[in-house]
């Protein structure tokens, strides 16, 4: 256990001293602090196109980070081969890749505190202090970042670097896309086309289930129940993206 | 007794549809305890993929590799082991000390002897006015330095050394070469590959040359350069090596 939080807080610790996770970060807040331009709304309205961005901004921003500091983690050591020296020592392969996931997760935990400190800043300098629904749409954005770096992370022991950034963007873009893939599925008639949409629905996570942001925005609100079932959801995703990354780190050669 | 064993070793890598290119075949080596053992051959020649196969990085197609008795994967093995890849690569945000200290805690080395060792070995390889500087800003030869007193950290008992002197001048050399002695005499066994001849000759005890992933000869220098009837080195590993292209060449056109 101690090993494993080693090569996490190595890997923590990488991502500081880079500098591209601290541009997407600084991207971030620019962009959540430029939603209080559109002052010349009425407060209420102002007050949802805060909310709105900012929502946007750390889903967004926190997918670059976490893809980015994913990608880094085992398929960047292994281009770099830096991690000839980690295997090389008296270290289990699957001790690696469970630190790498806390590395990553760190990762994504900070830099999603840092954007929403400065979002809930501004929603108290607005006068209007975050409800529980608001925490609602963090936490569920907080649980897709998870996601996503783990998801990046499994294609990591299996793909090059070029290939993971490819295809984590795709499964990002698709898995936000599920609702249109369901309509694809009833409506095609093409056979083929209709197995390949049944498959990727099947297969990719449906990031769209943490997105909850539209309702909260507009005043409504989400059940505790839902939330629990998207983090359970979310979880199982996660644990079946580590699972793959343990079985192919394991018999990789590198 | 051997401490460092492989029998039958063999690896293949397949290359596209059918292709098969021959990494190393069929090779028994024995390592004895406390000697320094040099891997020689021309590049491609399957020395990085025996030390590779040994250390777990690649796994064998065929036979078996053993340090200490112990199959690769065996991580209470690791904890006696050393090892310094080629051109080494090492995290670049880091500076030299912090580099030591994250391996160190991989061994779990507790902060006195982590402390202690960190400071010996800089002051070893001589970095220890870089403290400061992380290891991006390295030349080839520091970065070269590093990594042998990264491979030092655990005192191991055995040390694999791949091309441990690519980089370092020849004041480097030197000071390796006389490093290796000097922990050759504390009874530590020493495993390199090298394609610097002199080097070789130099420091170590039995060597093993091996060429297109075969391992053609092994032995003490003297006992090969009397097999072969070579004068030294050079001339043993010329004569091997063109020996056995020879005998390949014969052997294709005899199947043509």
């Amino acid at each position: 256990m101690k090993k494993m939080w080693l090569i996490g807080l190595n890997t923590f610790k990488e991502s500081i001293r880079k500098k591209t996770l601290y541009i997407i970060l600084i991207f971030a807040l620019i962009v959540i602090g430029a939603s209080k331009l559109f002052s010349f709304l009425t407060a209420e309205e102002e007050l949802k196109m805060i909310k709105d961005v900012s929502f946007s901004a750390i889903e967004f921003f926190g997918a670059l980070i976490a893809i980015f500091g994913a990608l880094y983690a085992i398929s960047g050591e292994i281009e770099r081969r830096t991690i000839y020296t980690l295997v090389t020592k008296p270290i289990r392969r699957s001790d690696i890749v469970i630190g790498k996931f806390f590395g990553v997760s760190m990762i994504i935990f900070v830099n999603f505190i840092l954007a929403t400190i400065f979002f809930l800043g501004l929603l108290i300098f607005k006068k209007s202090p975050p409800d529980v629904e608001v925490l609602k749409t963090l936490l569920l954005i907080f649980f897709e970042l998870i996601l996503i770096g783990s998801i990046t992370l499994a294609l990591g022991t299996f793909t090059s670097d070029a290939f993971n950034i490819i295809c984590s963007f795709f499964l990002y873009i698709v898995g936000h896309l599920t609702s249109y893939g369901k309509e694809l599925i009833e409506r095609a008639e093409n056979i083929i086309v209709k197995g390949l949409a049944d498959m990727l629905y099947t297969l990719v996570p449906n990031y769209e289930n943490f997105n909850i942001r539209d309702k909260i925005v507009v005043g409504l609100n989400v059940s505790w129940g839902y939330v629990g079932y998207t983090i359970l959801y979310g979880i199982l995703y996660m644990c079946i993206a580590l699972f793959i990354a343990l079985y192919f780190f394991e018999k990789r050669e590198i | 007794m051997a401490i460092i064993e492989t029998k039958q070793l063999t690896k293949h890598y397949i290359l596209g549809k059918k292709k098969i290119v021959v990494g190393l075949e069929k090779v028994d080596l024995e390592v004895e305890q406390g000697e320094i053992f040099g891997i020689l051959g021309p590049n491609g020649s399957g020395k990085t993929t025996c030390l590779k196969l040994l250390l777990g990085i690649l796994f064998p197609t065929s036979g078996e590799a053993r340090i200490m008795g112990k199959f690769p994967d065996d991580i209470e093995m690791k904890q006696h082991v050393g090892f310094l890849p080629e051109n080494p690569y090492y995290y670049d945000y880091l500076t030299g000390p912090e580099l030591l200290q994250f391996y160190a805690s991989l061994f779990s080395l507790d902060a006195g002897t982590t402390k202690k060792r960190i400071e010996q070995l800089l002051e070893l390889v001589e970095l220890k006015d870089a403290k400061r500087l992380t290891l991006r800003h390295y030349s080839k030869g520091m970065l070269e330095r590093i990594g042998l007193a990264a491979s030092l950290i655990n005192d191991p008992e055995i040390l694999i050394l791949d091309e441990p002197t690519t980089g370092l001048d020849p004041i480097g050399c030197r000071d390796t070469r006389n490093l290796l002695l000097k922990l050759k005499q504390q009874g530590k066994t020493i495993l390199l590959s090298s394609h610097f001849l002199s080097e070789v000759e130099r420091v170590c005890d039995r060597i093993a040359i091996f060429h297109r992933g075969y391992l053609l000869a092994t032995g003490t220098l003297d006992g090969l350069n009397r097999q072969y009837q070579a004068e030294n080195l050079e001339d043993l590993f010329v004569k091997t090596i063109c020996t056995f292209d020879n005998q390949a060449s014969v052997k294709t056109g005899e199947t043509t």
